[in-house]
């Protein structure tokens, strides 16, 4: 068979000359276009922001574009403290303990533990879903959706996620996000996601089923305002400090610093093996 | 303090001749015309004539080797695709699975991980580049004892050389299996790869340390004239299949039953418990 050729018809799609943002704008230095004089964020000089505002403060106005009200920002600042480090057996932190004690570049570790914390389970893409389920629903109430809910079968095996956010961990209720919901809820009792989540978790707790980080967090973020979209970046950099401290604690330490399981404790399957 | 005495205008010429324009010597995609390839056309020449390694090694040197050197580096590739999920790079594969990351993530995370100066492809320009002046020493009257003793911290401290140590094990089981490819696909022993041999002898006598695949590997390429950055980019996503196995595993099972952890299998010793200090 002889190789036929193909007219390959080029679209006619009109591609901008200059991207757009509307996130932040660079005033050219006069005697060098190539370097920005002042910086602007949603129109606040970043400088002046350096000395009036917190982080936390300008965190919010990247991605809102308004600088948050007091109330705003507590919640915000507290959600952060809370979830700084997902702890050291969580696997995105493994993930980056592995880096970091396996000798690999330190530039590495943090990307290497961001994503694997931007998985379906408990990680970024979780709480996308979550955010998006807790804004679907959040005209439902919250009770009778649950019952709806806990009427489908369990695995027979392993956790459960319910609904995105919502769940076991290692067969039980993970304490540590229902205290951080409980919390923003104190710190901010019009959040309406987070209450709505407080009313579906009394509803699923009977069953062994609570919030997950994923869901506070995601619960948290609707009432500040965010989109869904920043949900699984967001959750990751809240998360990335403790990643990167776990990581960058090993890698200055021997490969023997961490297990590696002797062959008694790695079993290959004898399908596995050679016959 | 604001700068004194800077120019009124900046020499800007340089990045002006490259503003909103991107000037390749690799190719491009020309619609129907075809996809340029350092002179050739990729579907016309390449698809179908050439293995994937040939373009990778076309890619990343510019060059289009002998099929024998690339079936070389598939082979090599074997050697660092275990899907032993113990190994570190393969472990970040096992854990995004546990956490239902795409593959991609897995991948990408894995071959990042690889990036060490410890194991994988990460050791290989310190590898090449120990090999490479090791030979000019030589070439100087330096001895084989002297280029070791100039790794050495003192005189009865062992040598740090990339290419003769090897985590978890002494010796090396893919050395042999990669000499037997060497010999079958007809290439001879270079220079660097004699040198190699000979500093290994020396280190087996003193130290017992042998040479592991790496220590392999950066001399054999060395001696087909590739350079320590042409190969560590040629080897960079050496890793893949290996994390891709121990990925899917974990990904397959149900999440987080990827080797789980009590609280107390964390050894803490940090500060005790303390309240937290007023504003």
């Amino acid at each position: 068979m002889t190789a036929q050729t193909v007219n390959v018809q080029k679209r006619d799609e009109q591609f901008t000359s200059r991207t757009v943002t509307r996130i932040w704008h660079e005033t050219p230095l006069p005697e060098n276009p190539y370097l920005s004089d002042r910086c602007h964020c949603h129109g606040y000089d970043i400088l002046e922001l350096t000395k009036k505002r917190s982080f936390v403060d300008v965190l919010f106005l990247l991605f809102q574009g308004e600088l948050p009200n007091r109330k705003q920002a507590e919640l915000l600042e507290a959600l952060m403290v809370s979830m700084i480090n997902p702890g050291p057996r969580h696997p995105a932190t493994r993930a980056s303990m592995n880096a970091g004690v396996g000798k690999t570049s330190p530039t590495h570790i943090l990307p290497i533990g961001l994503a694997v914390l931007g998985g379906a389970h408990l990680g970024g893409e979780e709480v996308l879903a979550a955010m998006r389920f807790l804004r679907k629903n959040s005209k439902n109430d919250a009770g009778t959706l649950a019952n709806r809910l806990l009427s489908r079968s369990p695995p027979d095996e392993g956790d459960y996620h319910i609904a995105p956010g919502f769940g076991s961990r290692f067969g039980g209720i993970d304490p540590m996000p229902q205290q951080i919901a409980d919390l923003a809820e104190g710190l901010h009792p019009a959040g309406k996601a987070v209450k709505w989540g407080q009313k579906f978790v009394m509803t699923i707790t009977p069953q062994g089923l609570g919030w997950l980080d994923t869901g506070i967090t995601a619960a948290v973020f609707c009432d500040l305002g965010f989109h869904s979209r920043d949900g699984a970046g967001l959750f990751q950099l809240l998360r990335a400090p403790g990643i990167l401290a776990h990581g960058l604690e090993l890698s200055n330490k021997p490969i023997t610093s961490m297990p590696f399981p002797d062959e008694e404790n790695y079993v290959i399957t004898e399908q596995a093996k050679k016959k | 303090m604001s700068l004194q005495n800077k120019p009124k205008k900046n020499n800007t010429s340089f990045w002006d001749t490259r503003r909103g324009v991107i000037r390749t010597q690799k190719g491009g995609w020309v619609i129907n015309e075809a996809i340029h390839n350092h002179g050739f056309s990729m579907m016309d020449d390449l698809v179908g004539k050439t293995s994937f390694f040939q373009v990778l090694f076309l890619n990343v040197t510019g060059r289009l080797p002998e099929r024998r050197l690339t079936d070389w580096l598939e082979a090599y590739s074997i050697c660092l695709s275990w899907p032993d999920s113990r190994i570190w790079c393969n472990q970040i594969g096992s854990l995004a699975g546990t956490m239902q990351a795409s593959p991609l993530v897995a991948v990408g995370a894995g071959v990042l991980a690889s990036d060490s100066f410890l194991y994988g492809p990460g050791t290989t320009k310190a590898a090449t580049e120990f090999i490479t002046t090791a030979l000019l020493q030589k070439k100087n009257g330096i001895s084989i004892e002297d280029i070791i003793a100039k790794k050495q911290r003192n005189s009865i401290s062992p040598p740090k050389i990339v290419g003769y140590t090897r985590p978890i094990a002494n010796g090396d089981e893919r050395i042999p299996a990669m000499e037997r490819v060497t010999q079958e696909l007809g290439f001879e022993i270079g220079e660097h790869l004699c040198l190699a041999y000979d500093i290994e002898k020396v280190l087996v006598k003193k130290f017992n340390e042998k040479m592991n695949i790496g220590g392999y590997r950066c001399p054999f390429l060395s001696d087909q004239g590739l350079t320590a950055i042409e190969i560590y980019r040629l080897l960079s996503p050496v890793v893949h299949a290996g994390v891709l196995a121990c990925y899917t595993e974990a990904a397959d099972s149900l999440s987080e039953s990827f080797f789980p952890l009590h609280c107390n299998d964390i050894d803490y010793q940090g500060k005790k418990s303390r309240v937290v200090p007023a504003d």
